[in-house]
């Protein structure tokens, strides 16, 4: 049998995935007089999509965009950002945004580098800009500080597989530690969980072929914490949604709004309306808009589609790449400079990434961080009714610690969490995985459902036929995984483990997409071709009650 | 493949292991450098070039990740 620590671990509030949100929620959680444990797969140093940096923070500062914070939660909506949000939670989130910029910048994290609040990227011409520059290179390491001196327990190499439940309350979870070569089971009882493991990568085919961690966000984020809400009954919403990044080719990277450059065809064209001549304070928002636009061009024959940033000047080029290292970009940068890529003479081709699930793609929460779950909550890009990437994370993080200890200062004692039928379910299933001898590895498994969700369920289209049949073949993938599948060591326990929760978010996704009967967005429904304003205002939920899976229709909030 | 570790320049302080978000490498004590047991799991994010006090290890980006660009056309 897989080792197991036979001393359960208690705790007020479990923090699973030391990222943004789940350093922010452990910060505020222990702030409010909670004992806090930060469970993290990686190390919290350096682990998640924020590993080695970011350069913006949305956020609303009253002081440079005055007083209309609705014109501001306009524009955010109106951003790469997306709408698939509701209004409640954007305009909580921008009424704290301005305190978190304050908390970052005390503790280390300059967040006014050039000594004013400077917003810069992802910007219309003549319209309210709300992207704050700054100087993330450190914001893990701070973050990290920060909450070991508010007495944080921090348990690194540590992911959390399951949550634990009764009667509609959480009051646990199993984690593994992966320190070692032979993985240790560890039970954690806690009054409150607060779920923040980020974006779900992995689940649709790489930028090149079998290359399965060229992704622009961490592939070490591979929906875990929806998938273990999921089967633990908690509400998803917006699954259904795609949502697509796009980059330079073929080194997938985030921050295409810290390039500034124009988007030009072969002939030097620019493709867009929005700028000719770039500046740091506008760059080309074009990708942004038109999400398809560099498939567009490709499949067209009129492509590839370059950023040119040769017209800019010297001072505009060094602010940039001054932005990238900031992005967490140095390794693309060292490239460039080995490689002798020169933006001052060369255009660099870009091109729109794999899906992943981002924030408006997730678990839902309320304006308190709290899942429909009992002592559940949720930050980060997670969370599916809701988006604002690094920044929504820190703020709603910060929520989701405040509520988590509340809550747990309410209660007395602790569930015997380890007892519950569950845990010995899923012990059973890790010591299977472990001692199987011969048996598919985790990258076949990964490699398959990559190939369903992109032929079934993928965004060029969707049909009930297509849809029906992915279903039922990810199903089929999903048993042979479940009942083959070999695990030699701990390091492929956890790979393996986040196979099964990619299954779980593939799954969700096309139960999600069969019941949207309408084209919006990516979604692509061949047998609806047209967006039906009738569901403008309304999101699809999904959730598991007593073993029956629930479909529901709600009004934005 | 990516990461490579300079052994003359390594002190296998474990550092990169203990850092890496997508769990690469192996430590294997403090008398060797790591071991690099998953190098097709590497995500490029330069955290271990970044943390290396002994600046010992460079990344190499992978062949099917190469960028790709052009010179500008000339107005």
């Amino acid at each position: 049998m897989i080792e197991i620590d036979q001393n359960p671990i208690e705790v007020d509030v479990l923090v699973v995935g030391g990222g943004i949100g789940g350093l922010m929620a452990a910060i505020n959680a222990a702030k409010n007089g909670a004992r806090v444990i930060v469970a993290e797969k990686a190390n919290t140093k350096r682990s998640g999509s924020g590993a080695t940096g970011n350069d913006h923070f949305t956020c609303y500062i009253p002081e440079v965009h005055g007083p209309d914070i609705n014109l501001i939660a306009k524009e955010l909506m109106n951003s790469l950002l997306g709408s698939y949000q509701d209004i409640s939670m954007v305009i909580t989130f921008l009424e704290q945004s301005f305190d978190r910029v304050k908390d970052w910048h005390s503790w280390g994290i300059n967040m006014k580098p050039h000594g004013f609040w400077e917003f810069t990227g992802h910007a219309y011409p003549g319209r309210p800009r709300i992207f704050l520059k700054y100087e993330g290179y450190n914001q893990k390491e701070v973050l990290t500080e920060q909450a070991k001196k508010h007495g944080v327990r921090i348990e690194n190499h540590t992911p959390i597989t399951e949550l634990i439940v009764e009667n509609g309350e959480v009051v646990g979870a199993i984690g593994i530690n992966i320190k070692n070569e032979k993985p240790l089971v560890k039970l954690f009882r806690a009054k409150s969980i607060i779920l923040t493991t980020g974006t779900a990568n992995r689940l649709y085919p790489p930028i090149s072929p079998g290359w399965i961690f060229n992704t622009a966000f961490c592939p070490s984020n591979t929906g875990s914490g929806r998938a273990m809400a999921y089967r633990a009954g908690a509400k998803l919403i917006n699954m259904e949604l795609p949502n697509t990044h796009a980059g330079p080719k073929y080194l997938a990277r985030c921050g295409k709004a810290t390039w500034i450059g124009v988007y030009k065809d072969p002939h030097g064209k620019p493709v867009g309306p929005f700028v000719e001549k770039p500046s740091k304070e506008l760059g080309d928002i074009t990708a942004d808009v038109w999400n398809s636009v560099f498939t567009d061009y490709h499949k067209s024959g009129k492509g590839p589609v370059y950023i040119d940033c040769t017209e800019i000047s010297e001072e505009d080029l060094q602010y940039m790449l001054w932005g990238l290292r900031h992005e967490g970009n140095t390794a693309m940068l060292n490239y460039m400079d080995e490689e002798g890529i020169d933006l001052r003479r060369h255009m660099v081709e870009f091109m729109k990434y794999e899906p992943n699930l981002i924030g408006s793609r997730g678990i839902e929460i309320d304006t308190n961080a709290e899942t429909n779950i009992r002592g559940l909550y949720a930050a980060g890009d997670e969370v599916g009714n809701f988006r604002a990437d690094i920044a929504g994370a820190a703020a709603f993080g910060w929520i989701a610690g405040k509520s988590a200890a509340e809550r747990a200062k309410g209660l007395r004692g602790f569930h015997d969490a380890e007892n519950n039928e569950l845990v010995k379910e899923r012990i059973t299933l890790y010591t299977e995985l472990t001692k199987r001898t011969k048996g598919p590895s985790w990258k076949e498994a990964n490699l398959a459902l990559q190939q369903i969700m992109n032929d079934y369920a993928g965004i060029t289209v969707r049909s009930e036929t297509l849809l029906k049949a992915g279903l039922k073949y990810l199903r089929d993938l999903k048993k042979k995984v479940l009942t083959t599948i070999m695990a030699e060591n701990s390091h492929n326990l956890m790979r393996s483990l986040e196979v099964i929760d990619l299954i779980d978010c593939g799954e969700i996704i096309f139960l999600t997409a069969l019941e949207r009967k309408e084209t919006r967005g990516l979604h692509v429904r061949s047998d609806f071709p047209f967006t039906n304003p009738l569901l403008q205002d309304k999101f699809l939920t999904i959730r598991q009650e007593k073993g029956h899976i629930k479909l529901e229709w709600r009004d934005r909030k | 493949m990516p990461p490579i570790i300079n052994k003359e320049k390594c002190n296998s302080c474990g550092i990169c292991a203990e850092i890496c978000p997508t769990d690469v490498f192996k430590f294997v004590g403090k008398k060797e450098p790591p071991e690099i047991k998953y190098p097709e799991e590497c995500w490029h994010c330069n955290a271990c070039v970044l943390d290396c006090k002994q600046s010992a290890i460079s990344l190499r980006i992978p062949l099917p990740q190469m960028m790709l660009y052009v010179e500008t056309k000339k107005k």
